[in-house]
């Protein structure tokens, strides 16, 4: 269960964990510290958006399956705000 | 700070894929060491008496019929290089242990299929030109593939019960007793199969074609098998289990590909020993439906291997994007 006090790394974590089970935090802990030059822990909302294109990605490399790369997207977009399938800017 | 990331990752990945390399390195010893002793050893005048065959004739037949085998212990070795490569590559982890340790599996399997059958070659060579050496050859390769299979099943059971337990899952009540009932019907069928080539009226008597008594057999061949493929029937349940039960619909599908491989090679590898044993070695080439059998199972095994690489593959790939 997610508590109220969970950080929005333990949030995405736990998005993930759904797709990537074990692998999840450290695949996380990965993209975060690879793409956004942070340690996890300090991962905040503004960092969402960049993150998700990233695991976008990412995930895309891992299958072929777009269903699951969208509906995982849309998870995490969900975390941040962000309305799934928004128009980009 | 972005080129030194990049170097890192670059040196994970050659880091891992040393295992590939080297696995192929062996591979290519193992297949050199067994080509050469088939043409080199004394043709078996057993086979050639039986049919018809020159010396030459003998050595090229026995190399077509071990193409089929070498095929397979290359994808054997490539399975458990890659095997490795993944746990190498989740070592920090902390089902890194486990994945380790079945990596030691696949790998003293792997292992078995050129030992197991190099070492019986030479052996049988031996025994062509001293006949007096057939039985202690027959007894001695009779003895290391069982030896092979309990170190490597062993170690399988040993990985595929941390796995389930680092999930916190364990065997339920109606797959044990699924396990059980197969079990029992395999051994049972074994016991039935052996014991019609013993002579039972005396427990003491060697003459059957395992060149064992009756006793020895039972004690150190029927049952240590017997424990062998229960401890691979286990871990293959256990194993079906983990990944059917772990999170992550990405992460199930390659790691049911890796257990799906490795369970055809436990059931393959089962199939083989349990026509060895049933269907005793006579130390020469025979055609016959043991020998279309047999080559049939370590094709599936092959074939077990390499989904085996492929799925432990696509489980690296997870932890390097």
């Amino acid at each position: 269960m997610v508590s109220g006090k969970a950080s929005l790394y333990d949030k995405v974590v736990r998005v993930t964990n759904v797709y990537l089970g074990p692998a999840a935090e450290r695949f996380i802990a990965r993209q975060v510290e690879n793409h956004l030059h942070k340690p996890p822990e300090q991962l905040s909302r503004t960092d969402l958006a960049g993150l998700i294109d990233w695991i976008r990605a990412a995930v895309s490399l891992l299958t072929e399956d777009n269903d699951i790369v969208e509906e995982y997207a849309a998870e995490l977009q969900k975390l941040a705000g962000i309305k799934p399938n928004a128009e980009e800017p | 700070m972005l080129r030194t990331e990049t170097m890192t990752h670059t040196d994970k990945t050659a880091g891992s894929q040393r295992y590939t390399f080297t696995a192929v390195k062996h591979y290519l010893w193992v297949a050199l060491i067994y080509t050469v002793l088939i043409f080199i050893l004394t043709a078996s005048a057993a086979t050639r008496q039986e049919y018809h065959l020159s010396a030459l004739e003998y050595h090229v037949i026995s190399f077509a019929v071990a193409i089929p085998t070498l095929l397979v212990w290359l994808a054997a070795f490539i399975g458990y290089a890659k095997v490795r490569e993944y746990a190498w590559s989740v070592r920090k982890t902390p089902e890194g242990i486990y994945f380790d340790e079945l990596a030691g599996g696949v790998t003293w399997l792997a292992w078995s299929l050129p030992v197991g059958t190099i070492i019986p070659t030479v052996l049988n060579a031996i025994a062509n030109n001293h006949p007096a050496f057939h039985n202690a050859s027959i007894i001695l390769s009779n003895y290391l593939n069982l030896i092979l299979a309990l170190i490597a099943f062993s170690v399988i059971a040993g990985a595929s019960r941390g796995l389930l337990g680092s999930v916190k899952m364990k065997l339920s009540l109606s797959s044990a007793r699924f396990l059980i009932m197969g079990f029992l019907l395999l051994g049972v069928l074994y016991c039935f199969f052996t014991f019609r080539r013993l002579d039972l009226s005396s427990l003491g008597s060697a003459d059957n074609p395992y060149f064992l008594p009756v006793w020895l057999m039972v004690i150190s061949v029927i049952v240590p098998y017997l424990y062998a493929w229960f401890m691979g029937l286990l871990a293959s349940f256990e194993l079906t289990i983990f990944s059917r039960q772990v999170r992550g619909v990405l992460y199930r599908q390659p790691l049911a590909m890796l257990v799906g491989g490795l369970l055809t090679v436990i059931f393959s590898l089962v199939a083989l020993q349990y026509i060895a044993s049933v269907e005793p070695r006579v130390g020469h080439l025979v055609f016959n439906y043991k020998l279309a059998l047999t080559l049939l199972f370590r094709l599936i095994g092959g074939g077990g291997f390499v989904l085996l690489a492929l799925g432990a593959n696509r489980l690296r790939k997870i932890e390097e994007v």
